[in-house]
């Protein structure tokens, strides 16, 4: 018995999807979808125009309060408008409703989720990235394994949804399998936004983004 | 009106099965010996959860557990119900393997000849009485359900095949062997009735299962109740509804039974998601001690008309995965740990907004003027007065008639680290607060 050569196109498509992985170390799927931040000069450094969906993405802030979550709230919102849940896990504040309302994200679709060790916080993540009804999960893991943002990864890409960490800015200091990692910092009119890791695209580049809560007069 | 077709089921290892604690080991005769006082009665208990099982094929369930035991449903009504007996019965026996009892079932126009087919080896599926009668003709005596010494003198007198006996006329045979033997025949062929007592199905259900040895660790449980999870399905589909809830009884030796409620978000009645909703909440579950029975029990009903799971589609799909979801979530971290947010008019911003359950929408007051930060301190904490005031001030004067009066200035405030904070000063009682940040 002989096994079969591929001939033709179907060798060509092979070819190119062997050199694929060759390139990246691993299949390029998830990254070519994306879901605009809302953020034109964020969108236009990321592969694909925005947050990786179907993937983790880490931010690694450097303080509470500098407009972390505020960064995510155009495309939590675009998401929710689209008829998808936000899952939040075990977060280490309040989400604020009236705040949020007025960013544009309808409260409906807010799934606050309470947990009583980290492996709870860890199973209810992956569970709710598997759910196709959920458009994006946030979680503020104290510790996390390579191993575990792997699983998470494969769970987003289950459920085509976005997965967001927030990691303490220690962790900046290892590598992680996440498909994007951004540091975060204090700036004087917004978030300046470190690319440590982008999957398939430009890491490296600090960007300046505008969060500031627009200053009444 | 089409005659009457009979399914019998032949339950051989009823009890030891019934005892089972895993798929693969049914309790072995050592340990059933033991336990003579109460096999009758864990026969008996199997046995009902089986006919409730049974009553989604058929509205007509009997049993009986001497020279048995055996189930019969009555199928006439509900062959084209379920496309054809032969996928009925393929169904049937699926189900029963899966519920991991050793069966025979047969089909026959009449519950007596049914039950005789059950140890007739192949072809064991007849549907007219002509049929019947040449399938019974060839078989041996021996298999008529008769009391050994009229077996003995039919034998004696030279009689080998069923056939022959039928052959016979019938008053004959009542004037040789008695009546009782001559209505048998009849009720075999289908020429007599043959009244069964019909089960009644229970208002509500409670099925019980008791342990051979008692268990300690909760994986244990699965199996048990992964049977009578199922069993309890077909009760549902009997009764064509579903439920919202069902309880988990765990019984102790010489202590008061534990339990767990499961419960859904929206009525179902599918076997393979109460499992995994069970197996969630066993999961975080600690015994208070070892466990010695079970007990699943259902006490209210919905109609099945609002089944989420009869729907289909973009949207109702969605909110299927979301329940599920959400089951799942609540059955591992409990009740009230899943919650949604909603917005309340009211200008002090920690009375502003309450949690709700998730998925409800509530009306939206009307948008507030100034820009509010995303997230909230669950109380506001005393701080020094703030070295750097980014905006404000914004006046809040509020609830002189609720008690909780306010009279406060916000301003945003910029600490070292960079953090943006919302900060108030207490006009009344004097003092700075920090109420939430610009995450």
């Amino acid at each position: 018995m002989s096994i079969p050569l591929p001939t033709g196109s179907q060798r060509a498509q092979l070819l190119e999807q062997l050199a694929r992985l060759c390139r990246n170390g691993e299949p390029n799927r998830a990254s070519r979808l994306a879901t605009p931040s809302g953020f034109p000069e964020l969108d236009a450094n990321l592969p694909g125009g925005g947050w990786p969906v179907g993937a983790i993405a880490e931010l690694m802030s450097d303080a509470s309060g500098i407009g972390e979550l505020s960064l995510l709230v155009p495309a939590l919102s675009r998401l929710a408008r689209a008829g998808r849940y936000i899952a939040w896990i075990a977060p280490p504040y309040l989400p604020y409703g009236p705040g949020l309302a007025q960013r544009g994200l309808p409260l409906e679709c807010v799934l606050l989720i309470q947990t009583r060790s980290l492996q709870e916080s860890l199973w209810a993540t992956e569970q709710a990235l598997r759910c196709p009804a959920v458009g994006a999960v946030l979680g503020w893991p104290a510790y996390i394994v390579d191993r575990s943002v792997r699983r998470l990864q494969l769970a987003a890409e289950a459920g085509g949804s976005l997965g967001i960490l927030y990691r303490p800015p220690e962790a900046a200091r290892e590598s992680s399998p996440a498909a994007l990692r951004l540091r975060l910092h204090a700036a004087p009119e917004g978030l300046a936004v470190e690319i440590q890791k982008s999957r398939g695209g430009i890491s490296g580049l600090t960007l300046r983004v505008g969060v500031a809560p627009t200053v009444a007069a | 009106m089409s005659t009457a077709l009979w399914l019998c089921i032949r339950l051989p290892r009823l009890a030891q099965e019934a005892l089972a604690a895993s798929a693969h080991q049914a309790a072995d005769a050592a340990s059933l010996a033991k336990r003579t006082v109460d096999s009758a009665a864990i026969e008996q208990a199997a046995m009902e959860r089986l006919a409730a099982w049974a009553y989604q094929w058929s509205s007509l369930v009997s049993y009986q557990l001497p020279d048995g035991p055996l189930l019969w449903l009555e199928l006439a009504a509900s062959r084209s119900l379920f496309g054809g007996h032969a996928a009925l019965l393929a169904n049937i026996e699926a189900e029963l393997s899966q519920l991991g009892y050793s069966h025979a079932c047969a089909l026959a126009p009449s519950p007596a000849a049914a039950a005789l087919l059950t140890r007739a080896g192949q072809q064991r599926c007849v549907s007219t009485p002509v049929e019947l009668h040449s399938r019974l003709e060839p078989l041996p005596l021996a298999l008529l359900a008769l009391p050994e010494e009229v077996l003995a003198a039919l034998h004696s007198a030279g009689l080998r095949r069923i056939g022959q006996l039928l052959g016979l006329p019938a008053a004959a045979i009542a004037r040789r062997f008695g009546p009782a033997i001559s209505l048998y025949l009849q009720r075999l062929c289908g020429t007599a009735s043959d009244p069964r007592l019909a089960w009644r199905m229970p208002a509500t259900y409670s099925a019980r299962f008791e342990f051979d040895a008692e268990v300690h660790d909760t994986t244990a449980l699965l199996f048990p109740l992964r049977r009578l999870l199922l069993e309890f399905q077909g009760y549902l589909r009997g009764r064509d509804c579903a439920v919202l809830r069902f309880t988990l009884a765990f019984e102790h030796y010489r202590q008061p039974a534990s339990g767990v409620t499961i419960g859904m978000s929206a009525p179902a009645r599918d076997a393979a998601q109460f499992l995994l909703l069970v197996r969630e909440r066993l999961q975080s579950l600690v015994l208070p001690a070892a466990v010695s029975a079970l007990r699943l029990q259902a006490l209210e009903f919905t109609a099945a008309s609002v089944l989420q799971a009869d729907f289909f589609g973009g949207d109702e799909q969605q909110l299927q995965q979301l329940q599920l979801l959400l089951d799942r979530l609540q059955a591992r971290l409990g009740d009230g740990q899943v919650r949604g947010l909603c917005q309340q008019a009211d200008h002090r911003p920690e009375r502003s907004w309450c949690f709700i359950p998730p998925q409800q929408s509530t009306a939206r007051p009307d948008a507030q003027a100034a820009t509010r930060p995303c997230t909230l301190l669950p109380q506001p904490r005393r701080i020094e007065p703030p070295a750097l005031l980014l905006s404000g001030p914004e006046r809040i004067e509020s609830g002189w008639w609720d008690g909780g009066d306010v009279t406060r200035d916000y301003y945003v405030a910029r600490a070292a680290d960079g953090a943006r904070l919302w900060v108030f000063q207490d006009l009344a009682a004097g003092g700075w607060y920090l109420q939430g940040l610009w995450t």
